[in-house]
């Protein structure tokens, strides 16, 4: 039994494989999170973190701080790491591995953070200091495209995904990568009150431009570029040029969708708050 | 908050290092397990000079006749001369190697202008005869590439060409107790394809070949065959 999903070179069939350590890591953030913010507090208590003037007056979006965003990020992280996603994406499919790609760094942790009520975390000076730095939004972004280049080098691929632990380095990479792309996005600790809603918009817009060149590459290969894919057992008679295709654009099309609808969100935020006009809900 | 930080970072860090140790040895024994697949896919060590395929004792295109899968003798050395020929045994329920081999190739061969394909035969041998109907292989054939040529004939006779060949014979496995899909049992069988060029060139094209290896040596292969017969 494996305890991180990693290419097997066996045939794929769709029985159930248990993967512990995927229950294990969804459990240790799950229960994180619970300590650091949940334990001893009514649900509707949570909410209001630091700002009561962000609760609910009813209706509406859920605020900063709802453990359902949590609890959404974190299914999702678990429907991407485990069987069959994690297994398939692991060994089988490119195009797979981009649907993990997409859901482990670019839809989870926004959900996640989006369950961290406002005004949190609250660190120690140092601590503090090194979030401000690495989660500076220019440091972030080149960051975040720095692994999204690294990570999709046919080299780091055929080499990580053969093995569990190189496979379990590989999503945590994606998954602190993508917490640290959406942090100055959603969390406001540290505060960067020059990085209002406009700025939000060009560093989301910047983000969908920079991964093109993976994006080309992976699409207009002539061949396969990854061996643990091309060499892997065929399931359904996938060539593994189309596979690869589609992994292209899927990160292109994921990553805009996602991004533009974020972008979208801004946009209302910022008419909202030029026009003066009380919210309710602060999502951003 | 900042105490209940630090209650609960020790445990947390503590487990975290733990956890991955554990991670750690437990994917030493998998990548142990591993190694005897890596062993399978080509070394640039012993590649022929020039090509990517491995170089095997110079010798005649074996000569063969087996039935095609319209039940017609098919001569392999008669009907391959001039050609470069590439010989497979494998069986069309193989849940991994020969799809992996035949999508590979035909993936290339789409790729080459048709003057190169055209003097190219890819020849897939049948070590599963029982299942391996005429119907069946031309149907997962040309599921790959309608010009590959399938044959097939009785086990014995297949056995006998691949020990010509100096290949492993192809071994039947137990039928699982479960009846798993893709027929019930696998065959074991060589791994390698083998690529019959100009004059007594033989090579070896082990499983783990790549997509480019082969759009590597192909055209190659083919422009020595037509120097050797311009010669």
């Amino acid at each position: 039994m494996q305890w991180w999903c990693a290419a097997r070179g066996s045939a794929w069939t769709w029985s159930w494989q248990a993967y512990p350590g995927v229950w294990l890591f969804i459990l240790a953030i799950g229960l994180a999170y619970w300590r650091l913010y949940g334990r001893g507090r009514p649900l509707r208590a949570r909410h209001a973190g630091a700002h009561e003037e962000e609760v609910p007056t009813g209706g509406g979006v859920p605020p900063r701080g709802w453990p359902g965003w949590f609890l959404a990020g974190l299914l999702c992280l678990w429907l991407a790491l485990d069987w069959p996603l994690g297994a398939l994406g692991a060994g089988y499919l490119a195009s797979v591995h981009m649907l993990q790609f997409v859901l482990i760094t670019l839809i989870a942790p926004p959900l996640i953070l989006l369950g961290v009520p406002a005004g949190r975390p609250e660190l120690r000076a140092g601590s503090r200091s090194l979030l401000r730095l690495v989660t500076h939004p220019l440091i972030a972004l080149v960051t975040f495209n720095l692994i999204i280049i690294f990570t999709h080098l046919p080299s780091v691929v055929d080499g990580l995904m053969a093995t569990q632990l190189g496979s379990f380095l590989i999503d945590l990479v994606w998954l602190v990568g993508g917490v640290i792309f959406w942090w100055p996005i959603i969390l406001d600790s540290p505060a960067r009150p020059g990085f209002g809603h406009p700025m939000k918009i060009g560093y989301l817009i910047l983000a969908t431009i920079v991964n093109t060149g993976t994006f080309l590459y992976l699409t207009f290969s002539e061949l396969p570029v990854y061996s643990i894919y091309e060499l892997a057992p065929p399931v359904y008679g996938i060539p593994a040029r189309d596979d690869q295709r589609v992994a292209g654009l899927l990160m292109k099309v994921g990553t805009a969708a996602v991004l533009w609808t974020a972008i979208g969100i801004l946009f209302y935020l910022w008419y909202r708050e030029e026009n003066d006009e009380p919210t309710s809900t602060s999502h951003a | 908050m900042t105490g209940a930080r630090r209650s609960i970072s020790r445990p947390l860090a503590l487990g975290s290092a733990a956890l991955l140790l554990t991670l750690v040895a437990c994917d030493a024994g998998s990548e142990a397990a591993r190694a005897t697949e890596g062993d399978r896919r080509p070394s640039g060590t012993d590649a022929a000079p020039g090509y990517r395929g491995v170089a095997l004792q110079p010798g005649p295109r074996p000569d063969f006749a087996l039935s095609n899968v319209d039940g017609k003798a098919f001569s392999f050395r008669q009907e391959t001369e001039g050609q470069l020929a590439l010989l497979f045994f494998g069986y069309t329920n193989c849940p991994d190697i020969c799809p992996v081999h035949m999508a590979g190739i035909a993936a290339v061969l789409r790729e080459l202008p048709w003057e190169t394909r055209d003097r190219i035969e890819v020849v897939f041998v049948s070590t599963d005869p029982e299942r391996d109907t005429p119907e069946r292989m031309r149907e997962w054939l040309s599921g790959f590439d309608p010009g590959f040529i399938g044959l097939r004939g009785d086990m014995e006779t297949v056995n006998r060409i691949q020990s010509a060949l100096a290949l492993p014979l192809a071994v039947r496995g137990a039928v699982p107790p479960d009846g798993e899909e893709g027929g019930g049992y696998e065959v074991g069988h060589a791994a390698q394809v083998l690529v019959f060029g100009a004059g007594d060139l033989r090579l070896a094209y082990p499983f783990g070949t790549r997509q480019a290896d082969w759009k590597h040596d192909l055209p190659l292969l083919v422009s020595e065959l037509e120097a050797s017969h311009r010669r």
